[in-house]
């Protein structure tokens, strides 16, 4: 493969999702610092590449691509990588539980990470906040029941990129001060992918 | 080997996966579930689905769940040239407009539409709805600057992005709100509606959501 650019900032969630997946791949990249506070997304030059000014893109060649998930799809499948399954009954399980952390985990943190964790003093409604962890809490329950019956990995028994999205859900959960519940599966899945040099990398106490 | 999908057929994730089903002509058996139906909480139905959402689908001894999962499993087991691009780089775009619509454009529409559809008239909030709107216009602002550039959301041809995104047209052109002019958004929208899946799938009344929040 030929020139692999990848642009964002390493405190996004986003971009650490691909930045871990192209570190595990091995293939080789540069990366050039995109999003506040360091250079603005909505710049001419970068509206160019995503014109919803968010990071991460990457561009492979050439070729231009934003969404996350998307990208990590994009690398593992070109990088012809075990990270994501070559059977479509297989693909479809690790594609379900990507698709999950976005749309089921993700939503729900939003309102507790910016209260309890960034300390936004937009964000002190008490009621919104005990909602928003309740919403996350019940999220957990459903990754730590999978984790249970998946024998340790989110799909198929084994690692997959949807494996290094809810990691870093999981690093954002107990990044988050607040008392939580004891999922035990969440702990091992976490702390062994914590262990290992890239979840050292990307689930630092730097990036939360 | 038989296809099962629950879910009420008034869901626009559900549209989804009917859209695709029916693009692909695949026989599949459905069952009914949610909404005036019920059934999401049944321990069988969350022993399927953990969330108690809809849709879910059954092919032999694969159950998936998360619409956007299932259109892309459909596509890869049975549409691959007809709406799953065979290239590595169109499915990565049409994978781009797909989460695209997850975490962007379908939390804007379908919210315009609980703000100004679902929620009963008396409690109405103008300055959600407005909000709600213009969240709504920003994203099909950019459909249409994308839908200028290329054929469908994907590329040049019809892929499970338009599937995923193009759920929102029947609401999208029958909600009692302003639209602007969007010249290759009602195109895209001509071309859809050319597809016999399309208007089975999604061109769906849906006069038992109007003022209700309940489901």
């Amino acid at each position: 493969m030929g020139d692999l650019r990848i642009l964002g900032r390493v405190t996004s969630i986003n971009m650490r999702k691909v930045l871990w997946t192209a570190d595990l791949i091995g293939t080789e990249y540069v990366t050039e610092l995109w999003g506040l506070p360091h250079r603005d997304p909505h710049e001419p030059e970068y509206l160019a590449l995503n014109p919803n000014a968010l990071v991460p893109v990457i561009i492979d060649d050439g070729f231009v691509l934003w969404e996350s998930n998307a990208i990590m799809r994009y690398l593992a499948d070109t990088r012809r990588s075990g990270l994501w399954p070559v059977g479509a009954k297989e693909r479809a399980l690790v594609d379900q539980w990507l698709t999950w952390q976005v749309a089921e985990l993700n939503a729900q943190w939003g309102y507790a990470v910016q209260a309890l964790m960034r300390r936004n003093p937009a964000f002190t409604d008490e009621g919104r906040i005990a909602e928003s962890i309740r919403k996350w809490t019940a999220a957990m329950q459903i990754l730590e029941n999978q984790l249970i019956k998946g024998g340790g990995y989110v799909a198929n028994h084994r690692m997959s990129i949807a494996d290094l999205a809810v990691a870093l859900s999981a690093h954002r959960w107990f990044s988050t001060p607040f008392e939580h519940p004891d999922f035990p599966a969440i702990r091992d899945h976490y702390e062994k992918l914590k262990a290992t040099p890239e979840g050292q990398k990307y689930m630092s106490a730097e990036t939360p | 080997m038989t296809i099962t999908l629950w879910g009420r057929l008034s869901s626009c994730n559900v549209q989804k996966a009917v859209w695709a089903l029916e693009e692909l002509e695949l026989p599949y058996g459905h069952v009914p579930l949610g909404g005036r139906h019920g059934g999401n909480d049944a321990p069988e139905y969350r022993a399927l689905n953990p969330n108690g959402l809809v849709p879910t689908l059954r092919d032999g001894d694969l159950v998936v769940w998360e619409s956007h999962a299932v259109v892309r499993y459909l596509g890869a087991e049975y549409g691959s040239g007809l709406l799953f691009p065979q290239q590595a780089r169109d499915r990565a775009a049409a994978d781009q407009w797909t989460d695209w619509t997850a975490t962007t454009f379908q939390p804007a529409w379908i919210g315009l539409f609980w703000a100004k559809v679902r929620t009963p008239e008396a409690e109405q909030d103008a300055v959600a709805i407005a909000r709600a709107h213009d969240a709504t216009v920003r994203c099909f602002q950019l459909l249409e600057d994308r839908l200028g550039q290329s054929r469908y959301l994907g590329g040049h041809d019809f892929t499970y992005a338009d599937i995923v995104a193009g759920v929102s047209l029947y609401r999208w052109s029958t909600m009692e709100i302003d639209r602007p002019s969007l010249p290759h958004v009602e195109a895209w929208h001509e071309r859809l509606n050319e597809r016999a899946a399309f208007c089975k799938a999604v061109n769906v009344p849906y006069d038992e959501l109007v003022g209700r929040l309940a489901f």
